[in-house]
């Protein structure tokens, strides 16, 4: 079990992964933003992908726009289709709120937690990320992984395979990368298969 | 690509704790997963909730749905509905998808690409109904009201419809279901006997069902479908006309093979025998129709040999049917009809059946076409204006009268779509698209898009992305039948020999609505609020909307509820003829607005040789394009084959399953292709498919491409001049196999 400081530092992590998943909005996506977003590729060995981004964005007449209209395209309604809505059901069940929702919720409430009024659907990535936060918060890491294996990997790693093919934009490939990066199981010697 | 740490180095290392602590000063405050109380394990929060009114087709039964947890899991009809009862179709059940379809349009969407070329951005709604705003009356301020035009469609279009009609003041608004559908039909009736026919014949008391084209079965609208069958069980005879072996031609007595475009003369002819004959209802004629004389004389050419040659169906058939009439008159159903927008002399053949109802006496009566006395509940909506007829396009102002003098409520669609393409006789700059698919619903595409390259400013609202909805500047999602209040729905028991009851039921959410989806009201008054119109403004939501509508039946949204979303009360008998009830098989208005005054009929063009003349119709499954990405529904009927004679097939070398593409007469190939049914239930001279497949717009992922789009195929425009309503039926086609055209065989 991680220690109690380190689960805070995991719980912002999956807190900040949820919040590189809102759609794009200069209430925070911003220089400073970005810059936080370019130091922790770097601590990772991301550099390289941190300046990909870097160049896109500095590029761009409008990057903002540019990161709106990519969000849309991908995970709302794009042409020729929505590439890869952030909803666990979509890959589950093949709809929205379909048993996997239902389930997810329920996990949700054993856990002693429900959704927001304003919240968007239980399975969306955004909130499946806070929820792992939440847990991290309290220290319940066998939750944690327990969330991770049943129903959180099982169509993430169909979403991130979408993304990788699908984006245009380097910003969500290497966002959908990172989230992988920290939900993703490790053998016992915690050894992760370089994909590449 | 990878990082070159591991995860769990990361976690384990200092690395974790130097990077976290930036990264919580980007993060939002506020989270959508929230501390609660503890739960037990299982399923929580089963109930079923009453009040639903479906709107997968116009026919919106009644509803309950089956809630789990905020989820609608299922949708039954209500069981105290004394219309559809506990049935529902399977577009009904397949409503859930609709709900949860993952392509639905969830946010405000702004198109920063090319109109018809989207480049979608999610926006707010403030920026988006900024922009909607502005751009209207910027349009308005410049060009006039009668710069917007609009085309609406559904029971949420209404009151933007009435915004933009009255408050606004355009008279540019053109409805598909009145000028691409029923328009003609009510206006024919109402220019014979002085109100729309509805549906109202008095199917299971009958002793003769007449359909001319109806195909009840593959039509299906429960109620309606209950009523017919009802009739068949209590031993009504069938009598249908149609080129194809419908599904109700399958149980028909007589099954008429007509000849396309001529259902006119055979009507005549039917009229004809019996006046000729002495058989029709002498008493009813003289106490309740005018004009006989003139009609009489109208009609008299058409013997059962001419039409019998015209329509190229046997005299002797004509004959039997003509008989099997006048033995079981006034106890016969002469069916209206709904979709009668076929062939641009539409409105003489709805009046010619309107007269054939009158001189069988069938009015009023068992097994006739009787209205049912249904509730009154007052309606709210904007408050009309008149704005005068400067404006209005269907007014020739040299003549001083209506270019189409029967026209359905709105302005005819070529007229809106002529002035705007060209500029004449004034600007219309800004288009309004609120539930139609104009795109699969009126004939014409190149010409629809040429209307929406001219305008300076499109937006549109649906709930899915049609294919319209590529064209707009700014696309607007709203909330779905399952998601909001609004229609009343109210009538009476479907059997008219039982116990006369009569219903009223308001369309209750099963669930709030997703996303950022919005209803009706709140998108028109914030529009109109912008525009200028706030003090206009009839009510200030949908629930007061509704409640206000209620509260004039002494009802309420609460009151409804607590009755399992449906009150019922005692109804009146609907038989019995009002005194003042009239028939004019001879209309002198209509005489004098320079059309024939008695049913008249006229012949349509026939097809050029090696082609034959496209039909469509309704599929038993599904609502035209609207239910097309309903993953339920497209398994169900995946494609629309197209029916091809068994002799035309043999002559082409097709077989049944063959994959085959189109080309009409103007050389317009469709975009996708379907498979061939060959069968000996078509006539040589005509293929037919199912109306509203082969959707162009990517965005609806299931839909799109499958099967052929018959709009596509239908570039010539046909006006039913009376009316100005289109006539679709009129376009011709070879078949493609393999990339080679094949001439169909005379």
């Amino acid at each position: 079990m991680p220690s109690p400081d380190t689960s805070q530092d995991i719980a912002t992590l999956y807190r900040f992964l949820a919040q590189c998943m809102h759609y794009p909005d200069s209430d925070w996506m911003n220089e400073d933003f970005l810059n936080v977003f370019y130091n922790l590729l770097g601590t990772l060995g991301g550099i390289e992908e941190g300046v990909e981004i870097r160049k896109s964005i500095n590029n761009a007449e409008d990057y903002l726009e540019d990161l709106q209209v990519e969000y849309t395209r991908l995970f709302i309604n794009g042409v020729p289709h929505v590439v890869a809505p952030p909803y666990g059901s979509v890959y589950m069940d093949k709809s929205l709120q379909g048993t996997f929702a239902g389930n997810t919720l329920a996990f949700y409430r054993e856990k002693g937690f429900a959704m927001d009024q304003n919240a968007d659907l239980p399975d969306h990535l955004i909130h499946e990320l806070e929820f792992l936060s939440l847990l991290a918060e309290e220290n319940d890491s066998a939750g944690e992984k327990e969330f991770l294996k049943k129903l959180f990997r099982p169509w993430y790693t169909q979403f991130h395979a979408r993304v990788t093919k699908e984006a245009h934009h380097p910003y969500f490939r290497v966002v959908v990368m990172l989230i992988d990066f920290f939900t993703k199981e490790e053998d016992e010697d915690g050894f992760q298969p370089n994909e590449a | 690509m990878a990082f070159n740490l591991t995860r769990r180095k990361f976690l384990q290392t200092a690395s974790l704790a130097a990077a976290a602590v930036p990264l919580s000063k980007v993060v939002s405050a506020s989270t959508g997963v929230t501390k609660a109380p503890l739960d037990a394990k299982g399923t929580n929060g089963d109930k079923t909730v009453v009040g639903g009114i479906c709107e997968m087709c116009f026919w919106r039964c009644q509803l309950v749905g089956k809630v789990r947890d905020g989820r609608l899991m299922k949708l039954e009809g209500n069981p105290k509905s004394i219309d559809n009862g506990t049935a529902i179709c399977a577009r009904g059940n397949a409503g859930v998808k609709l709900l949860y379809d993952v392509d639905r349009l969830k946010y405000p969407m702004k198109n920063v690409g090319k109109r018809g070329e989207p480049k979608w951005k999610r926006i707010s709604w403030k920026e988006a109904l900024d922009e909607c705003g502005s751009k209207l009356k910027s349009t308005v301020d410049k060009y006039g009201a009668q710069g917007i035009c609009v085309f609406p469609h559904g029971s949420s279009a209404k009151y933007p419809m009435h915004y933009f009609e009255r408050a606004v003041g355009t008279h540019n608004v053109s409805e598909a279901s009145f000028f691409q559908c029923r328009g003609i039909r009510d206006t024919a009736y109402v220019a014979t006997i002085g109100k729309a026919p509805g549906e109202k014949i008095d199917m299971p008391n009958t002793k003769v069902l007449f359909f001319i084209g109806d195909h009840l079965g593959e039509n299906v609208h429960v109620s309606h479908i209950k009523a017919y069958i009802q009739g068949l069980q209590n031993g009504a005879k069938l009598i249908v006309a149609d080129p194809r072996f419908s599904a109700s031609a399958a149980k028909a007595d007589i099954w008429v093979q007509i000849k396309p475009g001529t259902d006119t003369a055979y009507i005549l002819a039917i009229m004809n025998y019996l006046v000729k004959n002495n058989k029709y209802d002498k008493k009813f004629v003289e106490e309740h129709t005018d004009g006989f004389e003139e009609f009489s004389a109208a009609i008299s050419e058409w013997s059962l040999e001419k039409a019998a040659k015209e329509c190229d169906i046997p005299a002797e058939q004509i004959k039997e049917v003509a008989e099997m009439l006048a033995a079981n008159a006034p106890n016969v159903a002469i069916h209206p009809g709904r979709h009668v927008s076929w062939y641009g002399n539409d409105f003489q053949r709805q009046r010619a059946l309107a007269c054939l109802t009158g001189i069988l006496g069938a009015y009023y009566v068992k097994g006739g076409w009787v209205p049912s006395k249904g509730p009154k509940v007052g309606g709210v909506s904007w408050a009309k204006e008149d704005h005068g007829h400067k404006y209005n396009l269907n007014f020739d102002h040299h003549e001083d009268e209506k270019v189409h003098p029967f026209n359905p409520p709105g302005t005819p669609t070529e007229l809106i779509r002529d002035c705007a393409i060209s500029g004449k006789p004034y600007p219309i700059k800004s288009c309004v698209v609120w539930g139609q698919n104009p795109m699969q619903t009126i004939p014409g595409q190149e010409k629809m898009k040429d209307l929406f390259r001219a305008m300076d400013f499109v937006m549109c609202v649906d709930v899915m992305p049609t294919d319209v909805t590529m064209w707009a500047d700014i696309l607007l999602p709203e909330a779905s039948y399952l998601e909001r209040y609004d229609y009343i729905k109210k009538g009476t028991q479907w059997d008219l020999s039982k116990e006369h009851q009569q219903y009223i039921s308001a369309r209750i959410p099963f669930i709030p609505a997703m996303f950022e989806r919005k209803d009706q009201i709140y998108i028109t008054n914030e529009i109109a609020k912008r525009m200028g119109h706030e003090a206009k403004i009839p009510v200030k939501t949908i629930e007061e909307m509704v409640d206000k509508s209620l509260a004039t039946a002494n009802l309420s949204i609460e009151k409804l509820k607590a009755e399992d979303g449906i009150h019922i009360q005692p109804g009146k008998d609907p038989y019995g003829i009002p005194e003042d009830f009239e028939v004019l098989l001879y209309n002198e208005d209509i005489e004098d607005a320079g059309h024939p005054g008695a049913p008249t009929y006229k012949p349509v063009e026939q097809p050029p040789k090696g082609f034959a003349r496209l039909l469509y119709g309704r599929a038993p499954v599904h609502t035209f394009n609207r239910s097309q990405n309903n993953v339920w529904l497209k398994n169900a009927m995946p494609d629309n084959p197209v029916w091809l004679n068994d002799q035309v097939a043999a002559n082409l070398g097709l077989i049944d399953g063959d994959v085959v593409g189109f080309v009409n007469s103007e050389g317009v190939e469709s975009r996708t292709t379907t498979t061939v049914k060959v069968t000996p239930g078509i006539r040589k001279d005509c293929v037919y498919m199912y109306h509203g497949y082969g959707s162009a717009n990517p965005l609806l992922t299931i839909g799109v491409g499958a099967g052929v789009d018959d709009q596509s195929l239908i570039t010539k425009l046909a006006v039913d001049p009376e009316t100005g309503c289109n006539g679709m039926r009129n376009n011709f086609v070879k078949l493609i196999k393999d990339g080679k055209v094949l001439d169909i065989p005379a």
